[in-house]
């Protein structure tokens, strides 16, 4: 297990080389360098040689790649392109809001799915059943954006008539503003953020949970208990429910770059100052140090988890041997 | 001789599947065998429904499929609006009528048409059937022509991703080694990231984008699934009795591959595939929405939704609701085709 272990932080390590590898090429190889958007088109051409150089810019990516690996081995992704901070200064203040609306918005969803799920599953082809896989079906063809976008409209529009003018809902940012830190008005700043990312995964958890739980519930070992006489619900709950939440485990934490992907619209449409709106403003100005930290972190975050669940699983199931 | 089996076999299979143009399809069949067996020729036993051959099987279990049926209709119907309506709608999409900056939808006037035989009708009739957006251009030409983009996006880009990944995956598959080493940790790299962030960079990159751009970034970036799909298919079907039999009769390389395992491993690629399109389409329509899809004034689903600010303010709603509505309509009828084919194709899923 010991020795599993540390062979997975390896690998996992050799990948993240990898793909800072992959990355960088990506990025440095695509058309146009740095500051062609986003700048002054009249800056002076000399002014911007002479910043491509002493950013190093002006040589080939294969030369510019050990320096970085330099740096990133020590801790240090390098600056900001744009606003001159370093990127791990950017992440410390962004991350935490990321984490904070990704965390509670994959709590709910997970409180919602899996008693969905269950009993979905428990009652096959019930009212309650074919409702949710209808539901669930929608919910996968309906874009964040979208769901983002009319949860704007409802919160700003229609609610209007109930607070005779004012926004019901606060549509923008984490606060009224900067100086607060009140809970409650973070709290009902996140309210349609949240909703907007627990639909969708609650759409793809609760599928995932039903299928789960009736491939559980199919099995010799919840039929020998039910023969026993043991009641439904003690069959349901305590032998079938703890096997079939196993798998919810492991898409979690498979399913981390997709948060942070949808994260990124979300953060966008509400104006979260998360890690997703950083991403993509820098990524609109070009700004390779940034996007690279935070495809790095996120790549980081998913090989840890994956590497949790999987431990996590051994802990679980004493069947998994590795 | 084989009289009875044959004449029973139609009846039984008209009861299981209720189609009647098989049925009449199997009786012909039957009363050839019938005659044959007359003359006193042999006739092979085959069991029934291997007659029929697995995709005309596939096609009849698809068709049982009520929702995925009505949705490949309903698809078909967008598909061909998208490819012919636009051919006769020329520039209208970008003709702006700036007496009618947002015009409501549905609002009907009476319009007396005077047929040549000297008579005249009075019939509800509206220049702007689903309204006009902030520069006065007709929503609904806007909205067919946006599908236009939405659609080949995701159909190129899914038989791009397709022919990438298949091949690789076959290579890796079928001959292991370093090259599925590669693969499987190239796959590993792509998975760990988050994907639409990676397609911002490229995209963002390459400044304007072009449906070529878009196009190309979204096959060389998505491939994955398809490949390691393909790839796992191959490790299987490559250990099996009618490979090892073709082998043995000195089938080359090329031969047993492209025509022993790929025609049995497409199953589930066609799942993967169809369920990939609407993914795509979904993607390209969030690109759009931030502004990195095709550029203005061709519009996209997505980037049709990018001024949501201004229609949120003004409570425009049929601004966003028609292009989300079209955008959720596609992608769910792709998605319960797809289910549909899955069932299909492989009856033990279900």
């Amino acid at each position: 297990m010991t020795f599993y272990v540390i062979r997975r932080v390896f690998i996992g390590i050799l990948l993240l080389f990898f793909m800072s590898a992959a990355f960088f090429a990506l990025t440095r190889l695509t058309p146009g360098p740095p500051f062609s958007t986003g700048e002054n088109p009249r800056a002076h051409q000399e002014l911007v040689d002479r910043r491509l150089h002493n950013l190093g810019l002006d040589q080939p990516w294969y030369q510019q790649y050990p320096a970085y690996l330099n740096a990133l081995v020590h801790g240090n992704l390098g600056d900001s392109y744009v606003n001159n901070v370093p990127v791990t200064t950017l992440l410390w203040q962004r991350v935490p809001n990321s984490v904070l609306l990704l965390g509670v918005s994959l709590i709910v969803s997970l409180l919602i799915a899996i008693p969905l799920g269950v009993f979905a599953a428990t009652h096959q082809y019930s009212k309650v059943d074919t409702t949710t896989s209808v539901l669930s079906y929608v919910g996968i063809s309906v874009p964040s954006f979208v769901l983002g976008i009319f949860l704007l409209l409802g919160g700003a529009v229609w609610l209007r008539h109930v607070t005779n003018g004012g926004f019901y809902f606060p549509l923008f940012g984490m606060h009224l503003n900067a100086s607060t830190t009140d809970l409650g008005d973070l709290v009902w700043h996140m309210v349609l953020p949240v909703t907007s990312l627990a639909i969708l995964s609650v759409a793809g958890f609760s599928r995932f949970m039903r299928a789960s739980m009736l491939e559980v519930l199919h099995q010799d070992y919840v039929r020998t208990a039910k023969a026993k006489g043991l009641p439904a619900r003690s069959v349901n709950y305590k032998h079938a429910l703890r096997n079939a939440i196993l798998p919810i485990v492991t898409l979690v934490a498979l399913q981390t770059p997709q948060f942070v992907s949808g994260a990124i619209i979300t953060e966008g449409i509400f104006s979260w100052p998360g890690m997703g709106l950083l991403a993509f403003q820098a990524a609109l100005t070009r700004d390779y140090p940034v996007i690279l930290g935070v495809v790095m972190l996120v790549a980081a975050l998913t090989i840890l988890f994956n590497l949790l669940a999987d431990v996590a699983y051994a802990v679980v199931d004493p069947r998994i041997r590795y | 001789m084989a009289d009875q089996p044959l004449e029973k076999a139609p009846q039984e299979f008209k009861s299981m599947l209720g189609g009647t143009k098989l049925a009449s399809v199997l009786a012909s069949e039957g009363a050839l065998r019938k005659a044959a067996a007359k003359e006193d020729l042999v006739v092979a036993e085959v069991a029934e429904p291997s007659e029929l051959g697995f995709w005309r099987l596939s096609v009849m279990r698809f068709l049982h499929h009520r929702a995925a049926t009505v949705s490949l209709v309903i698809l078909a119907i967008i598909i061909l609006a998208a490819v012919i309506v636009p051919i006769f709608q020329g520039n209208l999409f970008r003709t702006q009528d700036y007496t009618h900056p947002y015009g409501a939808p549905f609002q009907f006037q009476s319009r007396v048409i005077s047929l040549p035989v000297g008579l005249s009708v009075t019939i509800p009739w509206s220049d702007h059937l689903f309204g006009t957006d902030g520069l006065g251009s007709d929503e609904l030409a806007r909205l067919i022509r946006g599908g236009r983009v939405s659609l080949t996006v995701g159909l190129l880009a899914t038989v791009g991703y397709i022919i990438i990944g298949g091949l690789f995956g076959a290579l890796a598959g079928y001959y292991g080694g370093w090259i599925d080493n590669a693969l499987m940790r190239l796959t590993d790299v792509i998975i760990a990231m988050p994907f639409i962030l990676v397609v911002i960079a490229v995209t963002a990159a390459f400044g304007g984008v072009s449906l070529t751009v878009l196009v190309g970034v979204i096959a060389l970036l998505g491939w994955f699934e398809i490949g390691r799909l393909m790839r796992a298919q191959f490790l299987v079907l490559r250990e099996s009795e009618f490979v090892q039999a073709a082998r043995a009769l000195g089938a080359s390389d090329a031969r047993i591959i492209f025509r022993h395992i790929v025609p049995n491993s497409l199953a589930p690629i066609i799942v993967s595939a169809t369920l990939g399109v609407s993914g795509i389409i979904l993607l390209e329509a969030a690109l759009g929405f931030l502004g990195l899809s095709i550029p203005p004034p061709e519009p996209s689903w997505g980037n049709m939704l990018s001024d949501y600010n201004d229609f949120v303010l003004r409570g425009q709603v049929y601004l966003i609701a028609f292009p989300a509505g079209a955008l959720v309509l596609t992608a769910l009828c792709i998605n319960l085709v797809g289910d549909g084919i899955r069932d299909a194709l492989d009856p033990r899923q279900r």
